[in-house]
């Protein structure tokens, strides 16, 4: 999986603390991509492509728990990390109660650079899953939100639109399984479970 | 195609001819009506004349036939010599002659001679004289009885001269004749209007009401016949018969009666005639009469139809030009009528969308309208208006002041300025005016007054726009109150906020730091040492801006002392209570204020101490917050150093071993302090060249306390 090209995004209104991040992950190996506010962060970026953010909560204008509302209002794959002061700590919690990924309290550069690696890598698990879902067609991604609901072929079968043979359900299924690398309904269940934000 | 002025021009055309038609008709109907009346008069005129020529003739007729029979007549013829005989018969004749009022009576032998006369004793005696040439003897003598008019050889006289034979045993004797003057005949006719003219086979006029006319022809006579006129001598030695001054012109036409008249124009007694004239032959006697009328009553008939039929058609030209202009009025009358309706309708559109756009305009103002009278009485009001003080236009036109939307506290005042506005006192840029809406809200206006002028130059009144400024003027006044409580936070932001504040922003160049300090590290491995420098750089930067705000936090705590000023204890600890009375009301609090020492007075920075006395409240009643409806006692109490203020709560106090460090930095009770808070007021009051001392209140809860130098 580390070959999918990920995209590091920094959030800070803090011009010091932006290009100190900026350093400090380029000093560890990794592209970043900087913004001084979270207008121009969602500006700029395109929501629906996964990478890792790094966000500051208080910031002029619009506040980082308010970008990451958007993300998660628009189901972006998008993995979000907090900046959060010292007074900001129930924030960052509720924020991570909501989705985020994970927060780390200023001036914890040592937590920031442990807790990165795994954002990282469900930055990457989310491209690999989106790049199966992707693979699916129209019509199986239907059938396999049915089934991850629990349903029987012969419910998908009349549920769908327009409706078809349990038959043929089954060789959607079939095929899901094949694409997503399931072994069963359970394990589908909890795959689309993990990954709420595919569209 | 022709023009219309052409057809006109027909027209009328049309209309004269037929209207002269129309009047030669009128005029030849009335002639010919007047002609036939006059024919009919002038057959019944020629009748009777022929009937009176007639009856004199006749009337004398047997005359000549009786005298012939007698004896003596004969016995005369016989014996011309007898001279007795002859005087018999002369008596005879004379006695006849008187009394059948004959002109002459005489016997005539065969020879031609006159035998006998009744008038053998006159001068004129024709007893002797010889008439052989005669034509009545002609006639007679051959057996005929002879009638001839003619002049007398003897008297010159003219007369009808009728002669019969006298026959004895189938032989003719000799020829008995009567004349018979016609004298009064003409006499009569001279004296009737109308000439009536006789005359003989010839054409030769004998008779004649108009004497000029006498032995006049009526056509040239010819030859023989004046030969024969000159050899009878009929009319004595007149050899010559001039043609008659008439201009004869036939008429037809007269239908019904089948009788040839004819018009004469001639000239009688210098007057010129227009005759209608009827020729009555009489054949017994060779004559033709004609009897003739004036024309002049046809042709004042026809005048007169004449005039008549033109003064009817003209009327009736008239009428209709009349009926016309009429018309034609009416019609201009209708179609100015439809021109002025189109007109009204036109402007009555112009005013209503006039109209229209300026409802439009007043409905769509938010500022209120308001006319009044030079009285006060309102007159007119837009729906912003009433919009503003809620009650519709029904309920304010035609009020006087008191209006109802006045407002009750304001009614002076708004009498006062409504006056004025009255008056044309008002106030140029406007006056606010406080009204009370109808739901009993109050509304803050702008009113702004002008003259009312119509469009006459009268002054009709007074318009006022109204603004409503009650949202202008809470925004002021939120404004005001935002500011106070600006203020009051600013104050009330107690030392742990700000400790709050300076935490983060001590956060920033701290991580800053530690991420160029790390980032320094990887880059010193790398052996990158441009970028190791410049993240070095970075690093003394930040340590720099750090220190910064930690001084900006020190002046903030120990402010110049040239800035003290000398402050009422009493007044900062009332201030600093009034700053919490929402919060402590909010938790259930109860704050006991004792202030025994009056007037004590100390020199300080009025904010930073009631900084101090609000972070002492604050955590006085966070470790009240469990035990709702406590007390917090705020008292002074006046010592040796100055003066001492306790903060005492009921609070669980605090435990024996945290006694020591309750001071000290960073040190906290509470999961989200800072730690900073009792730290930062033991500064500021050491500052103030105090001391703070905390104990445990025998019946639990801590009290907190400082101690003040006081000033005189």
């Amino acid at each position: 999986m580390k070959d999918i090209p990920l995209t590091l995004y920094v959030v800070d209104d803090d011009e010091a603390l932006r290009r100190s991040l900026l350093l400090l992950l380029f000093s560890q190996g990794l592209a970043v991509q900087a913004f001084e506010s979270g207008e121009a962060f969602l500006d700029a970026v395109d929501m629906r492509q996964p990478g890792c953010v790094i966000l500051d909560l208080r910031m002029g204008g619009m506040s980082g728990l308010a970008v990451f509302e958007r993300l998660r209002a628009a189901h972006s794959p998008l993995v979000t990390m907090f900046l959060s002061g010292h007074g900001d700590i129930p924030t960052a919690l509720e924020a991570v109660r909501q989705g985020a990924w994970d927060w780390v309290e200023k001036p914890d550069t040592g937590r920031l650079l442990d807790r990165l690696p795994a954002a990282i890598d469900e930055a990457r698990a989310r491209a690999h899953a989106l790049r199966l879902w992707a693979e699916l067609t129209p019509r199986e991604r239907e059938v396999a939100r049915l089934v991850g609901l629990g349903q029987p072929n012969k419910e998908i079968a009349r549920l769908l639109v327009p409706p078809c043979g349990p038959r043929s359900v089954e060789t959607h299924r079939a095929n899901i399984f094949s694409k997503l690398q399931c072994a069963n309904d359970n394990e589908l269940g909890r795959w689309l479970a993990a990954h709420p934000w595919l569209g | 195609m022709p023009s219309l002025s052409t057809l006109r021009h027909w027209r009328r055309i049309l209309v004269a001819a037929g209207a002269l038609a129309v009047i030669a008709a009128s005029g030849g109907w009335a002639e010919r009506h007047e002609m036939q009346t006059k024919t009919e008069g002038l057959r019944q005129a020629a009748a009777a004349h022929a009937l009176g020529l007639r009856g004199l003739v006749e009337k004398h007729d047997y005359l000549p036939h009786a005298a012939a029979r007698h004896p003596d007549v004969r016995d005369l013829l016989r014996a011309p010599r007898d001279a007795a005989l002859q005087a018999r018969v002369n008596d005879y004749f004379t006695d006849l002659q008187a009394t059948t009022g004959a002109a002459a009576l005489f016997l005539v032998d065969r020879a031609g001679l006159t035998l006998a006369a009744s008038n053998w004793n006159t001068p004129f005696s024709f007893v002797g004289q010889s008439y052989r040439q005669r034509p009545y003897f002609e006639d007679a003598v051959q057996g005929r009885r002879g009638i001839f008019y003619g002049l007398g050889l003897t008297t010159g006289q003219s007369g009808l001269f009728i002669a019969e034979p006298v026959r004895a045993d189938g032989a003719i004797l000799g020829v008995v004749v009567v004349k018979i003057s016609l004298e009064p005949l003409q006499a009569a006719w001279m004296r009737g209007a109308d000439p009536v003219v006789l005359r003989d086979s010839h054409g030769i006029v004998f008779l004649s009401a108009v004497p000029d006319w006498l032995f006049h022809a009526i056509r040239p006579v010819s030859a023989a016949d004046l030969r024969w006129v000159a050899d009878h001598r009929q009319y004595g030695n007149r050899a010559r018969f001039p043609v008659l001054p008439w201009a004869v012109e036939t008429r037809a036409g007269t239908s019904a009666l089948v009788l040839h008249t004819t018009v004469l124009h001639t000239t009688v007694q210098g007057h010129r005639m227009d005759l209608l004239a009827l020729d009555t032959p009489l054949p017994e006697l060779g004559w033709t009469l004609t009897v003739t009328t004036d024309m002049k009553e046809v042709v004042q008939a026809r005048q007169l139809a004449l005039i008549l039929a033109t003064l009817a058609v003209a009327l009736l030209l008239l009428g209709v030009q009349y009926w016309r202009l009429r018309e034609k009025r009416f019609v201009e009358q209708r179609t100015a009528r439809i021109e002025l309706e189109r007109r009204v309708e036109e402007r009555t559109r112009d005013l209503e969308e006039a109209h229209a756009f300026r409802k439009a305009m007043e409905d769509s103002l938010l500022v209120g309208m308001r006319a009044r009278d030079p009285e006060g009485r309102i007159i007119y009001v837009n729906p912003a208006l009433c919009a503003m003080v809620g009650y519709s236009a029904d309920e304010l036109l035609g009020r006087l002041p008191p209006y109802p939307y006045w407002h009750p506290d304001d009614l002076e005042k708004q009498a006062r300025e409504s006056d004025d506005a009255l008056r044309g006192r008002a106030a140029p840029h406007g006056f606010e005016s406080r009204i009370r809406h109808k739901d009993g809200h109050d509304v803050i206006t702008m009113v702004y007054t002008a003259p009312l002028v119509d469009a006459q130059g009268v002054h009709r009144g007074w318009m006022s726009s109204v603004v409503d400024i009650t949202a202008q003027k809470q925004a002021e006044a939120r404004q005001r109150d935002q500011e106070v409580r600006l203020q009051r936070s600013a104050r009330l932001a107690s030392v742990g906020e700000m400790a709050s504040t300076l935490a983060h922003e001590l956060n920033q160049p701290l991580m800053a730091l530690s991420n160029f300090a790390v980032a320094a590290r990887a880059l010193a491995a790398q052996g990158s040492s441009e970028m190791l420098a410049g993240a070095l750089d970075d690093i003394v930067e930040q340590s720099r801006r750090a220190s910064e705000i930690v001084k900006r936090v020190r002046a903030f705590i120990n402010p110049q002392r040239a800035q003290y000023e000398v402050l009422a204890v009493d007044g900062v600890i009332t201030h600093a209570a009034t700053l919490l009375t929402p919060e402590l009301r909010r938790d259930g609090i109860a704050l006991r204020v004792d202030l025994t020492d009056d007037g004590a007075r100390v020199r300080g920075d009025r904010v930073l101490l009631e900084q101090v006395l609000v972070n002492l409240i604050h955590n006085a009643m966070h470790a009240m917050h469990d035990r709702p409806r406590g007390h917090i006692d705020l008292v002074t109490r006046k010592v040796e150093q100055g003066v001492r203020i306790f903060v005492a709560d009921e609070g669980p106090g605090i435990p024996p071993e945290q006694m020591d460090q309750i001071f000290a930095p960073f040190f906290t009770t509470r999961p989200d302090g800072l730690g900073l808070g009792l730290n930062i007021c033991r500064t500021i009051v050491e500052a103030h060249g105090g001391f703070m001392t905390v104990e445990n209140h025998a019946g639990g809860g801590a009290a907190f306390s400082f101690t003040l130098p006081t000033v005189p």
